[in-house]
Order: C-alpha cells, then sequence, then structure tokens
C-alpha cells in the first residue's frame, strides 16, 4: 500500500534502531556544530535585519547595475537597489516562511502519524489514504497550483507549504510509532494499566523524536527550495517585500552587466539550503539515526 | 502476483480520483468569480456573464459540475482556454511531448552521471570517495533553477555566440533539437543524479559485502564478470527504482528550467497560464503532471515488487 | 609437480579493517598430501577462516590482508604470483566452500547460470556444454530432478541443497584442493551429516584433496585423516586424527574434545 517515500521520510524512517556506521562526510558532532553555526548567523543576520542591512531594500537609485564597491558590498541591481540589503531583509521573509510552514507541517505530521501508527487500523487506513492522494503530486506543482489558487501572500504560502510537506512528515512519525508499538516494555505499562495518553507521550513519542529531528532538517532545506522556486516564478510574497527566489529571478535580464545580481541570491539560497542539510547529516550521526555510510 | 497488481492498479485508480477532485477544487477555490476569469474582464454585461455561467455549468451544484468535468476528461475534453479559446488538449499535448523530451534526456543524464559516480566511489574509495561524496553534499543545496540560471549566466559571459535559449523541434532538426535540449537537461539532471549516485554508492557497498561476491571470487571469475552478474545486477535494482521515483521530482523541476531556457513545454505552459489566469489550463496541467506522476510510481512499484519476491527469499 | 600439494611453512596473515589490525595467523606450518583429508579445528577466531581466505589470496571486502610465509602449490610460491595469475587458479585448481548457503548463492542468477559462468571461465564450456555439465554435477551432489531444477533461482532450494548446489559449483572444474570453511555449521544436524557423507563421497571418487576447517572436532571424526588444533593463530596441535582423539597433548585440544556431545560414545574417552 505503500506509495513512493520521498527523501526525508525514507531516509530518516529506515533504521530507528541505527544501522549506520559513523564517517562520511565527517562525524556528528562537527557537522552539527558547523550547521548549527551558520543557522545562527542567518538567525542573527535576518532577525535584526532593519539594523544590520546597511540600506533601505526598497530605495532605488541612479547607481544601477554596479559592481561590488566599498558602499556597495554586493552592487546595485538593475534600479539602483542594494544587493545585500535586500538579501539580508529578504532572508528574514524567506527563513520565517519556512520556518513558520515546516513548523505548521510537523504538528500536523506528529498528530496525523501518531493517530495512524497508533491506533492503526482503520484510521491508519484512512489517514494513509488521504495523505498518498496529496503525496501523489509533485511538491511543486502542488505548491504553484494552491498558491495560484489562493493568492501569493504569506499566511497562504505558509500554509501551502505546511499542507504539501505534512505527508511526509507523517509518514516518518508512523514509521517507529508501528515498530514500537509492539515492544515489550510498551505493552508491559499497558498492561499495569498505564492510560492511552500517557502510553504515548512517555514511551512512544521518545523513539520517534530522533528521526523526527532530521526529517524537520530535511524538510526545512527542501522548503527553502520549495519557497524560492515559488518566489522564482512570481508566486512568492508581494513586493515590496524583496525575496531571494525574486531577485534571482528579476536579475536574468541584465545578468551578464552584473554578475552579482545573480551570484548574490544564489549564493544566499545555496547558503541556507546547505545549512539545513549539514543539520540534517549532523543529527543524524549524532542520533545515529538510518544508514548513512 | 496478480493479486497485488490489481490491488495496485485499483489503489492507482483511487488516487487518479483523489487528484482529479483536488484540480477540480483547487480552480474553484479561487477568490473571485469564475465567470469573471472566463469572460476576461471585470466590465461585462450581466446577461454575457449568465451565458457564460450556463454553458460552464457554475449553476450546478459543486458536485455535478466535477463529475461533469470528470466525465469529459476522461473522454479527453479538458476544457477551452480562457485565453486563446482552443481546447485545452491539443495545446497541452504539443507542450507534453517537449517536457518529456526534456525529461526522457534529463533522466538518462542523471541515471549515467549517478550511476558512474556512485559506482566509481564505491570501488575506488579513498580521494575518489570522498570527492564525489563531497560533490554530492554541495550539489543537493542548489536548486535546478539556480543552476539552470548559473549556466545561462556562464554561457553568456565566456561564451556569447552560443545559443543557449530556445527550443528546435526533433521533426525539424534532430541534432539542433539535443543541443537545445542538452543544457537544460543537465540542470535538471543534476540534482537528481546526485541522489542516484549516493544510491548506487551505498548499495555498491551494500552487496560488496555480501557472501555471494566472496564466493565468485574464490571462483576465479574476472572484476569484470563479477561487476556486471552479482554487483550491478544486485545494486541497480534498488537504485533504479528510487531513481524511477524521481520522476516527480523532474517534471517539478522542469517547470522552473523550463522558464529559464524558454523551452516551450508543459512547466512553461503552467507559468504563463498562471499569470494570465487561465483557469482551465492550470487545472488540465495539475490533473495530468499528477496523473503521470501517479501512473509512473505505480509502474515501478509493481515492477520492484515483482523482483523483489524472488530476492525476497 | 613436485612435493606435496600444498607446502606451508610460517605462514602469517596481519587483516587490517578501518578499525584495527589483528595478526590472525602468526606464523603456521602444514602439509597437504595431493589425496589427503586434513581438518583444522579451532574455536572462532583462531585463524583458521583466515588461514584459508590466505590460501587463496581473497581479503575480505573492506580490508587488506598482509601474508609473509611460503605457501607452495605443487611446488609453485603462491604467494609471488600476480592477482591475475591467482584468479586462474582459483574454482580451477583450488575450490572454496563457505560457511552459509543461504547467503552464498546470487539470488538473481539462476543456479545453472552461476554454474556455468565458471564452467565457461575455466574449461571453456560454452552455452550447450555447460548446460549439461551442470546438469551432471547437480544429479552427482543429489539434487533431484536436475534438468528441470538447473534454471531455478536460489530462493527455490532448502538450505542443504543450496550448500550441495555450492559444492557442485566448487568441484566443477575438477579441483585439486578443495577447502571447505565451516560447511555444516549453518545447517540443520539432520542435514550436516549428508552434506559430510556428500564431501566424503566425492573425495573418494575424485582423488580429491580436502581442507576441512571447523570449530566442532565432532565433525572431523570420520571424515579426515590428519587433524591440525588451532588456538589464537598458531597450530597447538598436529597428528593422525585417531592419535588426536585419544591422546590429545595440549590442554586447548582436551577442551575442544571435552566440548563434544557424546551420544554415541563408540572411540571417544574421557
Amino acid at each position: 500500500m505503500s506509495g513512493p517515500a520521498q527523501e526525508s521520510g525514507q531516509a530518516a524512517a529506515a533504521a530507528p534502531a541505527g544501522a549506520g556506521r559513523r564517517g562520511g562526510l565527517g562525524q556528528g558532532w562537527p557537522l552539527l556544530g558547523l550547521g548549527l553555526a551558520m543557522l545562527a548567523l542567518m538567525l542573527a543576520l535576518t532577525v535584526f535585519a532593519p539594523l544590520v542591512a546597511p540600506y533601505d531594500p526598497s530605495a532605488t537609485s541612479p547607481d544601477s547595475l554596479a559592481p561590488a564597491s566599498a558602499a556597495h558590498w554586493l552592487g546595485t541591481d538593475s534600479i539602483g537597489r542594494d544587493v545585500l540589503s535586500r538579501l539580508i531583509v529578504g532572508g528574514r521573509t524567506t527563513l520565517l516562511i519556512t520556518v513558520a510552514a515546516v513548523l505548521i507541517a510537523l504538528v500536523a505530521g506528529l498528530i496525523l502519524g501518531l493517530a495512524a501508527g497508533y491506533l492503526g487500523g482503520r484510521t491508519d487506513e484512512i489517514v494513509m489514504r488521504l495523505l498518498d492522494v496529496v503525496f501523489a503530486f509533485p511538491v511543486l506543482l502542488l505548491a504553484i497550483a494552491v498558491v495560484a489558487a489562493l493568492g501569493p501572500t504569506v499566511p497562504n504560502l505558509i500554509l501551502t507549504i505546511a499542507i504539501v510537506y505534512t505527508p511526509a512528515m507523517a509518514r516518518v512519525v508512523r514509521a517507529p510509532v508501528l515498530s514500537v508499538k509492539r515492544w515489550d516494555h510498551v505493552e508491559a505499562a499497558r498492561s499495569v494499566g498505564m492510560s492511552e495518553m500517557r502510553l504515548v507521550l512517555r514511551h512512544i513519542l521518545p523513539i520517534v523524536v530522533s528521526p523526527i529531528l532530521v526529517a524537520t532538517s530535511l524538510t526545512l532545506s527542501q522548503t527553502i527550495f520549495t519557497v524560492t522556486a515559488l518566489s522564482f516564478l512570481g508566486l512568492g510574497p508581494p513586493p515590496p517585500d524583496p525575496n531571494w527566489g525574486g531577485m534571482l529571478s528579476e536579475a536574468r535580464q541584465f545578468m551578464e552587466l552584473a554578475p552579482l545580481t545573480v551570484i548574490g541570491p544564489a549564493a544566499a539560497i545555496v547558503f541556507a539550503t546547505l545549512t539545513f542539510i549539514i543539520i540534517a547529516n549532523g543529527l543524524r550521526e549524532v542520533l545515529d539515526v538510518g544508514s548513512v555510510r | 502476483m496478480t493479486r497485488f497488481v490489481l490491488g495496485r492498479l485499483a489503489w492507482m485508480a483511487a488516487i487518479l480520483l483523489g487528484v482529479s477532485l483536488v484540480a477540480f477544487l483547487l480552480m474553484r477555490a479561487i477568490p473571485g468569480d469564475f465567470a469573471i476569469a472566463a469572460a476576461g474582464s471585470q466590465s461585462v454585461a450581466p446577461e454575457v456573464l449568465a451565458a457564460i455561467r450556463r454553458d460552464l455549468g457554475l449553476d450546478q451544484p459543486l458536485m455535478a459540475q466535477y463529475l461533469g468535468w470528470l466525465g469529459h476528461a476522461l473522454t479527453g475534453d479538458l476544457g477551452t482556454s480562457f485565453v486563446t479559446r482552443r481546447p485545452v488538449l491539443g495545446e497541452l499535448l504539443d507542450r507534453l511531448a517537449v517536457t518529456i523530451q526534456l525529461t526522457l534526456l534529463a533522466a538518462v543524464i542523471a541515471a549515467a552521471m549517478g550511476v558512474a559516480t556512485g559506482l566509481a566511489a564505491a570501488r575506488l574509495r579513498g580521494v575518489t570517495d570522498w570527492l564525489v561524496r563531497l560533490w554530492n553534499g554541495l550539489m543537493l543545496a542548489v536548486p535546478n533553477y539556480v543552476v539552470a540560471t548559473l549556466i545561462v549566466l556562464l554561457f553568456g559571459l565566456y561564451f556569447p555566440e552560443v545559443t543557449v535559449l530556445g527550443y528546435t523541434p526533433f521533426l525539424e532538426n534532430p541534432l539542433a533539437n539535443l543541443a537545445s535540449l542538452l543544457l537544460p537537461a543537465i540542470a535538471l539532471a543534476l540534482a537528481v543524479s546526485v541522489t542516484i549516485a549516493e544510491n548506487t554508492r551505498a548499495a555498491v557497498l551494500e552487496v560488496a559485502n555480501q557472501d555471494f561476491v566472496m564466493v565468485a571470487r574464490a571462483k576465479g571469475l574476472t572484476p569484470a564478470t563479477i561487476l556486471r552478474d552479482y554487483l550491478m545486477r544486485n545494486a541497480l535494482t534498488p537504485v533504479v527504482t528510487a531513481a524511477g521515483l524521481k520522476i516527480a521530482a523532474l517534471l517539478g523541476g522542469s517547470i522552473l528550467v523550463e522558464t529559464i531556457f524558454a523551452i516551450p513545454g508543459m512547466g512553461q505552459y503552467l507559468f504563463d497560464s498562471i499569470n494570465s489566469r487561465d483557469y482551465p489550463v492550470i487545472q488540465a496541467i495539475v490533473l495530468v503532471a499528477a496523473g503521470i506522476v501517479v501512473l509512473v510510481n505505480t509502474l515501478i512499484d509493481i515492477a520492484y515488487a515483482r523482483i523483489d519476491a524472488r530476492v525476497q527469499m | 609437480m613436485t612435493g606435496p600439494l600444498l607446502r606451508v611453512r610460517d605462514l602469517a596473515a596481519t587483516v587490517t579493517t578501518r578499525r584495527e589490525v589483528i595478526r590472525a595467523v602468526r606464523g603456521i606450518s602444514f602439509d597437504i598430501n595431493a589425496d589427503e583429508a586434513v581438518g583444522f579445528v579451532g574455536e572462532s577466531g583462531c585463524g583458521k577462516s583466515v588461514t584459508a581466505k590466505a590460501l587463496m589470496r581473497l581479503a575480505p571486502e573492506g580490508a587488506s590482508i598482509a601474508l609473509g610465509g611460503s605457501v607452495a602449490f605443487w611446488g609453485q610460491e603462491l604467494l609471488a604470483l600476480d592477482e591475475v595469475e591467482m584468479r586462474d587458479l582459483r574454482g580451477r585448481r583450488i575450490a572454496m566452500v563457505f560457511q552459509d548457503p543461504m547467503t552464498s548463492l546470487n539470488p538473481v542468477m539462476s543456479i545453472g547460470a552461476q554454474m556455468a559462468d565458471m564452467l565457461r571461465r575455466h574449461l571453456g564450456l560454452s552455452g550447450r556444454a555447460a548446460r549439461e555439465r551442470g546438469i551432471e554435477l547437480l544429479d552427482l551432489v543429489g539434487i533431484p530432478d536436475p534438468a528441470r531444477r538447473i534454471d531455478d533461482f536460489p530462493h527455490q532450494f532448502s538450505g542443504g541443497q543450496r550448500q550441495r548446489i555450492l559444492i557442485a559449483i566448487a568441484i566443477s572444474c575438477e579441483p585439486d584442493l578443495l577447502i571447505a570453511d565451516e560447511p555444516t555449521t549453518a545447517l540443520d544436524v539432520t542435514v550436516q551429516a549428508q552434506i559430510l557423507r556428500l564431501l566424503l563421497r566425492l573425495r573418494e571418487e575424485r582423488g580429491m584433496a580436502l581442507m576441512l576447517i571447523t570449530h566442532d572436532f565432532g565433525v572431523v571424526a570420520g571424515m579426515v585423516d590428519r587433524v591440525n588444533v588451532m588456538y589464537r593463530g598458531e597450530i597447538v596441535e598436529t597428528g593422525l586424527v585417531d592419535d588426536v582423539f585419544s591422546a590429545p597433548q595440549h590442554a586447548y585440544t582436551r577442551a575442544l574434545l571435552d566440548a563434544v556431545p557424546r551420544l554415541q560414545g563408540a572411540g571417544a574417552t574421557r
């Protein structure tokens, strides 16, 4: 009955008991530390964006398509706006949407996954089948369709992306729950008369935490892609909010004249995505989730 | 086995039904009046608006509308474009053909690159392994539309005489057709090839540890034979199925890449129709694209189950 | 063809994996003659399997083996051969049967194909000839209805049958020496006896030398002429099997003998 498993679901749910050998791109802790440092940097820059950005991101100037200089570290775009400032402020919106959407997907996925996994039987079937329908759509396609239908406002974007990634999250939660359900100490606790709710919270939830953390991180990286892709296509937060995808798209027209207008947003997108991927891999090794050699 | 296949097909039909429902509802969820969008302008006489409503069946209950639309879709009538006033189906098929060419080319490139690098990393290990894994890790962080844009930038800066944008149909000039699709296909393939490479590497490493590979060596077989019959045949099965499931990613990515490279495929069609609020087209594209993904995934599931049954025991 | 079939002197093997370096074999010497059966007995980790792999110059995946000493096969120094020459030898002059029949066959190839690739490689048999020879071999090892079953896949056979097939594959090119590394350990007790009897029969029919490796002294009884007892990479006792059984010199040998369950009672003292 199971359909195709997307990256995060499949990888993270593969072996909650940990079949991995440490190694690969680096041991757990340094990798995780690096990722968290990168995240801290991003958060610092974006949370304090208005203070950090040297210029008003919407401020135009006659100095258009300027190369990097002391005044404009990353140059200016076609109507003279400072690229660096737009990147910093744009990052704020992008991260806001990303984090909010993934948090919602996480909560929804937790509820659905726990319900489906623990209650089993018909509940499991119904929930999973409904999620499979959502899951069947290519992520970007569905996101585009929903945003096109509802209109590209920030709340709609958050909701859309949350919907799109909920099935994957639910799967990641469900898998360990299904296996843990039968464990001896769970049976024992149940036989002693522990209430179902306590059972779920005290015994089952901790098992789910590790793969969920990894999956959340991976989903965050995928969401950056989706959010910036949507804004690239013009379906992102409406102006005057700058956003990385939109900046990239606008820059295409004159990019040979001012490569930084493209390289700037590109680098920002890659940096953000890489941050979450590194965190995911670091978590995977530290928590010994799944098998990545 | 037959029961499984039938069950899987039935399941596929159910999902397709769900997909069609979602596609339908999405377009009905738009704020504003569907009829006005169909008319194309705000200032339209009320009688004309009423006529349009009757025409599109908008005065009927939602369920009836859905069933009507579905019935038409199954017979190939995907509605009429608000913009061109012509049937959606014709234009869609033309665009779909282009997207399929692009996607297939990208799939081939991704498979070739992915398997080659994954295999090299697994067998050669050492520096090669490290480099491949580093590349893989980094490439996963670069979205396909960023790659595409950077490619266009690169050519624009250093090879301005080469045309990278645009598309030549196959029947017009096969070679030019390939040339026009090559760069976009590479941009599309890159991220997918990385996943294939990682899968291949892991699969080959896992198989190489198996007893029967040691036995093959003890039999005195040549490394080439062992690679082909013992390693790859076992390693590739999970890789191929995982790769096939990437069709969804390729289709989604083609939307972006087509736009950047000015390829008149289904992705660009979607983009244009969103900008022009051509809802029947959006609806049709969502249905067809999701339908293809579901179909391909189901076929792969079935194929894998058949092979897996053998390997199971 | 000079001297004994196999003459090993001061064989040392150091296995290096990603995590550790182990001196698995620390200078052992033994001979195997052309029609002899020699047993190697010891607990796991004593180096007997590594010895067998060392003779074939097979390193486990992901590890490397450094070999020292001398391994003379019909007078030819094996440790001096390059990989290509070794490959010609493996399967053709020295063959090996491994422990776990459930995982030793390629799941996606028919057993006929797995026999044919070896016959093609060493004897140059093609298509029809290889298939007929394969059917003969299956019949020889006691697989019923071989002409039909040769196209079946490993999962269609039981553990005991798979081991028979593996033995058939091993002897298919008429090797001079067959190394059997714990050939019955993974099998049911009833099947174990059948497999051992098969090995015995094949040995007698072909005059093939046999190196039987096991942790169970009960297995070598009645199967081999001489026995070497290994402990921690060294041979601690050697001699004719009856002698060792009746009068073990080394404390470790005595411990191993004590571990053998005595149901029959005959021939075993203490």
